[in-house]
């Protein structure tokens, strides 16, 4: 009910309450970007228990560093990357452990569970999008997932992801490629 | 939407120049939606809340110890001035003789009393 009122407040107003210890503001700031992160993480990593904890490692991040937080950047970006880090730094961390173990790469953790939708069509979409990420090399992964699921530009992606925009184009490229192939076997 | 339209829209997603602005909203109505699950925002906050109430004491401490500290020191560099009052009142000068309290000793009486001759 409280929360309720903080539904009109602009992001810079729920920052500003956020530092000042306002709880119920920063719960605000996670209802508003809790799906983006989810679609960020859980297209990186799948859907799993360790998608959660990361999306709530995400926002523990964003309150603690929220006293750097300068406003430069549009609070959403800076969320989106503190996101991407994590997740990246997760992906990192899984294929240290497999290659302890196995050759195996970090596809092995990922789980895509197709939500039980209503309709055949609907069920297809879920699965195409659900192989079609779990197909793909993570350096495209987080590049199809910046523009089909956060809907980036090209420019807005090598921004969030810190690379030169000759870089997200070259990737751009091989991802699709990639992308093909997986989308043929399909 | 097909599965042909799907992966259409998939791969025209990475072509740079598209504007994929409105594709999170169109694979949404098609049913591809990511979320977390029930209660994550109090969970989240609750986190916040043990991390919170669990760094508090440590700070505490740490502003105790400071606190403490500065007394000891302060009661410390406050009985120094006090002695070199004392010593200075008592023996007339502030030389290491008087700081040890050797100023009325000779050398031939310390080789005496360690010696014991």
């Amino acid at each position: 009910m409280i929360r309720e009122s903080y539904r009109q407040y602009g992001d810079d107003e729920l920052v500003k309450a956020s530092l000042e210890g306002n709880k119920q503001a920063f719960g605000e700031i996670i209802a508003r970007y809790k799906g983006m992160v989810a679609r960020t993480v859980k297209g990186m990593l799948g859907d799993s228990v360790y998608s959660e904890d990361i999306g709530q490692d995400v926002f523990i991040k964003l309150y603690k560093s929220l006293p750097d937080f300068r406003g430069e950047a549009k609070l959403s970006t800076y969320i989106q990357k503190i996101a991407v880090n994590l997740t990246l730094n997760e992906l990192k961390r899984r294929k240290r452990f497999f290659s302890m173990f196995t050759q195996a790469g970090n596809n092995e953790m990922y789980e895509y569970e197709i939500a039980a939708h209503d309709s055949e069509e609907r069920r297809d979409a879920a699965e195409i999008v659900g192989k079609a990420l779990k197909g793909m090399d993570p350096r495209f992964r987080i590049i199809l997932t910046m523009r089909m699921l956060q809907g980036y530009s090209t420019r807005e992606t090598a921004e969030i992801l810190d690379l030169p925009i000759g870089t997200v184009l070259s990737r751009l490229s091989r991802a699709q490629e990639q992308l093909k192939g997986i989308l043929n076997k399909l | 939407m097909k599965a042909s339209e799907i992966k259409k829209m998939l791969i025209r997603s990475l072509d740079p120049d598209a504007d994929t602005r409105d594709f999170p909203e169109k694979l949404e109505e098609e049913g591809v939606y990511f979320d977390f699950s029930y209660g994550f925002s109090d969970k989240v906050l609750d986190r916040l809340s043990h991390a919170v109430s669990a760094s508090l004491p440590q700070a505490e401490f740490i502003k105790g110890m400071n606190y403490v500290f500065y007394r000891i020191a302060l009661t410390g560099i406050a009985a120094i001035v006090i002695l070199l009052i004392s010593i200075f009142l008592m023996e007339g000068s502030l030389s290491i003789n008087s700081f040890i309290g050797l100023s009325d000793t000779y050398d031939e009486s310390i080789m005496c009393l360690l010696t014991g001759n």
